[in-house]
């Protein structure tokens, strides 16, 4: 379990990325959603030791990681936003590398555990290949074998899926789900509302430096049984509804617009048919609402 | 009619303005030219009674600016990089989608820069301009003048400085290599002394002022030695026709190198060049890519959920179990295990380093031309005669490649951007800083060995035998190593305070030239001398020299300097780890830092003091 306390970060003198957060994180994967700079590389940041808070804890298995960086390591895997390899390296020659970081000093487990990385994450054929010869998703692959070396308790990933192609984000949600299943916590940022869904089991929302909520994509979901609703209407009519109503979403379709919008067991009018809410429906009914109340 | 100061040839120009404002670089100049100006203002016109603004001195500093301290070099930093910044930034596909013309673009970045770098330049004049107001005693100096500053700077600096900044922006544009540019920059003084030595010293004076690009040949002859204040004081240089010509001359080439980029260049992505880039972007694609909105995995139906597997979609993965592995991360040992994997790497890169090929065999070569091709006089035994002339020379070029390949190794994970994975692993901030270090370190032992072979071969090969080891060895550990380490221990602090790769290198040029500016003028204290320049001969490091006692508390005090240095490196790292000095009874890496500080910092101050009482 990871406990964050009141944890707080302001760049120069104005700019408050992150004021004050406090939430748990059980082991599995656990979801951080929010749009781009709400905060979540800051808080990734944080709790991979590359960033000092002004304020706050984060404790894990009894100690805290801000003032005991050290210890705090041993425990992390990270795979940043934006990340680079060395270039003229080969594959297996940087998983050495950071195994050896690792403190996995034993050759032939070194080996076993390479072996088995390279397997996992399908590189086993790429592994004599250079690093700069590699694609956007093969260093993305790399990037996770490098943060599963030495049984992580604490995974970050921050944005890994930007990027990357359907075949290959799937193949990448796979491998984080079965990294969870190993007693691990695994924290996944994006603003991707797709992959917490199909991901995560615990979520947080992240919004301008502060937690808007901190649920279960299914009880976020459930919280909208029976109040979202859809229509396809003319463009025109877009503003005169989102006047009326709670609109969470429109979207263009073939010249029309498909609008949902959020109504409590009430039929707004006969034009709506009631639909299935998915958890971007959460998303932007919780956005918005946060918008309406500042 | 169209607004000339609304074309995207003035907004680019005006943009390439804004960036260097925001650079370090401009700013470093100008700082360093002005001391430069107020250094040069009253030296030697005092000493010989020169006024100190009259047209020929104004001349003659002009001349001199021009082509020493590395102005040469300077006008490629910034004249070098425009257009590779763009290509390293990514920006230019979204340039090139504009409607902007080829010629807008790179006349609008070739002129923008120039701009700025003469505004850099300008900096000289202007403080001599000033100081006219603020003559010291005995100082002459006449009525204040203004236009001959101007006049003057834009005849023979600009001018030629305007060639210069074309030839490095075409060799920039064209290549799309900074190194290159660099390297070039970096050769402008061997190739200008060997075309004035070789090609124009045996043409007549007419021939050789108008093919001069620097136009050093306009002062007079002597460098003003030969004749007389009062003469000096009223000489008005004149723009002869052979001057003329030689500056029209350099806009026509300067013109021409322009031509061809502007007739070579391309808009397109240069593929040979895309796998030398060392940025590697994993994340900069569309942030919305596909996902089935319609997914079961989306919906609220958790029955359905479940079976969302990629299995649905995509073959069957594999899923081997990750084996158990036992980790060691405290101790000696596994801080040692670190420590070699961290240099095994360092190596592997260095060794992918393209500018070793070239930078290696000259550090060999070089330090040993005259003793292949001059004849050597003996003064305690050939071994030492030999051995001290490699040492002298070697240790320039060990200086400069310590500097270079310690700030790129200690600059390459930021740039590869690898650094925030690797930072996240449990490894101390030592093992980062010394695995950098010592790899520097062994390339130039290795040098040093290689060039050390050479020389013994050489004094073979001439029949100066026989070859004694001892004096190699004496000159290499006590002159050469520590220097080097004390040179490491300087760049690594000065890499961890200022980040800025540009502004380290700037640093060291400047301090590095003042110094030995310093030196040459007499200023020569053992304090302040940690190569030990012009200090030693090889009888004072055997006993019987007067100097070897001295000389051995002088490395005492430079390797203690150097300690301090890394301690401090260590404790500024941006890297933090533990707080605090103590930990569960325990002195923690930063505790141990202070400790080696303060005791280095002790020795140093020691050893200096008694450096002081014996000098």
């Amino acid at each position: 379990m990871l406990k964050i306390r009141e944890l707080t970060k302001t760049y120069g003198s104005s700019i408050q990325a992150l004021k004050g957060i406090s939430f748990d994180v059980p082991p599995g994967v656990f979801g951080l959603l929010g749009p781009n700079g709400a905060g979540k590389t800051t808080l990734m940041k944080i709790l991979a030791t590359l960033l000092e808070p002004d304020a706050g804890t984060v404790e894990i298995n009894g100690f805290d990681l801000i003032s005991r960086k050290d210890k705090a390591r041993r425990l992390l895997g990270y795979l940043p936003q934006d990340f680079g390899l060395y270039p003229t390296l080969t594959a297996e020659q940087m998983l050495n590398y950071f195994a050896k970081l690792k403190g996995v000093t034993d050759k032939r487990q070194r080996q076993d555990l390479i072996d088995a990385l390279f397997e996992r994450v399908n590189l086993s054929a790429a592994r004599k290949q250079r690093l700069g010869g590699f694609s956007g998703g093969m260093r993305q692959r790399l990037g996770i074998a490098q943060a599963l070396i030495g049984q992580p308790q604490l995974i970050i990933v921050d944005e890994p899926t930007a990027g990357l192609d359907p075949e290959e984000r799937i193949r990448f949600h796979n491998l984080l789900a079965e990294t969870a299943g190993e007693d691990a916590v695994v924290i996944l940022s994006t603003h991707i509302v797709a992959d917490v869904s199909s991901l995560c089991s615990q979520m947080a929302v992240i919004r301008q430096g502060a937690i808007l909520a901190s649920t279960t994509p299914q009880q976020a979901i459930y919280q909208l049984k029976e109040s979202v609703w859809e229509a396809t209407v003319p463009r025109e009519q877009v503003a005169a509804l989102k006047s009326r109503y709670q609109v969470i979403s429109s979207q263009m379709l073939g010249g029309q617009a498909r609008v949902k919008v959020i109504s409590k067991g009430v039929r707004p009018s006969e034009e709506f048919k009631p639909a299935t809410p998915v958890l971007e429906d959460y998303y932007f009914d919780l956005v918005n609402q946060r918008e309406t109340a500042n | 009619m169209r607004n000339l100061l609304r074309t995207p040839f003035v907004a680019i120009f005006q943009n390439e303005v804004l960036l260097n404002t925001k650079r370090v670089a401009p700013y470093a100049l100008m700082i360093l030219f002005t001391a430069n100006a107020v250094l040069w203002w009253s030296r030697p016109a005092v000493q010989f009674g020169w006024a100190t603004n009259s047209d020929w001195y104004i001349v003659r500093n002009l001349l001199a600016f021009s082509f020493l301290l590395g102005l040469p070099i300077f006008n490629a930093v910034i004249m070098g990089d425009p257009v590779i910044r763009d290509a390293r930034t990514g920006i230019d596909p979204l340039i090139f989608s504009k409607p902007v013309t080829r010629a807008q673009y790179l006349f609008g970045k070739f002129f923008g820069n120039f701009f700025v770098l003469v505004c850099c330049q300008a900096v000289f004049p202007l403080t001599q301009v000033v100081l006219q107001a603020f003559p010291t005693s005995r100082m002459i100096v006449l009525p204040i003048r203004v236009f001959p500053y101007f006049k003057h700077f834009f005849f023979f600096l600009v001018i030629t400085h305007l060639v210069l900044a074309a030839f490095y922006f075409t060799v920039g544009t064209l290549t799309r290599n900074s190194k290159i540019v660099y390297g070039l920059a970096a050769g402008f003084y061997p190739l200008y002394i060997s075309y004035g030595l070789l090609l124009i010293r045996p043409l007549p004076f007419r021939w050789r002022l108008i093919l001069d690009p620097m136009l050093l040949g306009a002062s007079l002859r002597g460098n003003g030695f030969l004749h007389t204040a009062e003469f000096l004081n009223q000489y008005v240089v004149p723009y002869t026709a052979d001057m003329i010509a030689n500056r029209v001359a350099m806009i026509l080439l300067a013109t021409l190198c322009l031509a061809i980029l502007y007739v070579r260049f391309t808009i397109t992505e240069q593929s040979g060049n895309v796998a030398k880039l060392s940025t590697l972007n994993l994340s900069t694609a569309a942030e919305s890519v596909y996902y089935p909105e319609t997914s079961p995995a989306t919906r609220l139906d958790e029955s359905k959920k479940r079976h969302y597997t990629a299995g649905a979609f995509l073959p069957a993965m594999p899923n081997r179990a990750l084996p158990e592995v036992a980790r060691a991360n405290e101790g000696i040992r596994a801080n040692v295990n670190k420590l070699i994997a961290a240099l095994g790497v360092e190596f592997r890169l260095l060794r992918a380093e393209r500018s070793l090929i070239v930078i290696t065999p000259l550090a060999i070569f070089l330090p040993t031309l005259e003793l292949a091709f001059y004849r050597v006089v003996p003064e305690v035994s050939y071994s030492a005669t030999y051995a001290t002339g490699t040492a002298k020379t070697l240790l320039f070029f060990l200086i400069g490649m310590t500097v270079f390949y310690l700030v790129e190794s200690m600059q390459r994970d930021r740039e590869v951007r690898i650094e925030s994975v690797l930072w996240a692993k449990p490894t101390p901030n030592f093992v980062l800083l010394l695995s950098k270090l010592l790899a520097t370190f062994l390339l130039m032992l290795s040098v040093m060995a290689i060039t050390g072979l050479t020389a013994i071969a050489i004094q073979l090969l001439r029949g100066h035998a026989p070859v004694e080891l001892y004096p190699y060895l004496v000159t290499c550990s006590v002159i050469v190593i520590p220097s080097i380490v004390f040179m490491a221990g300087v760049s690594i602090l000065l890499n961890v305070v200022l980040r800025e790769k540009y502004l380290v290198y700037v640093v060291i040029v400047g301090v590095g030239a003042a110094v030995f500016y310093l030196y040459s003028q007499g200023f020569n204290h053992w304090l302040y001398n940690p190569m030990l320049y012009q200090l030693w001969n090889y009888p004072d490091l055997t006993s019987a020299g007067s100097k070897q006692s001295i000389i051995l508390v002088h490395r005492i005090y430079c390797l203690a300097a150097s300690v301090a240095c890394l301690a401090l490196a260590h404790i500024l790292f941006q890297r933090k780890s533990t707080r605090g000095v103590r930990m569960d009874g325990h002195l923690t890496d930063r505790g141990w830092s202070i400790l080696l500080a303060l005791v280095s910092l002790t020795t140093a101050i020691g050893t200096g003091w008694i450096i002081s009482s014996m000098h």
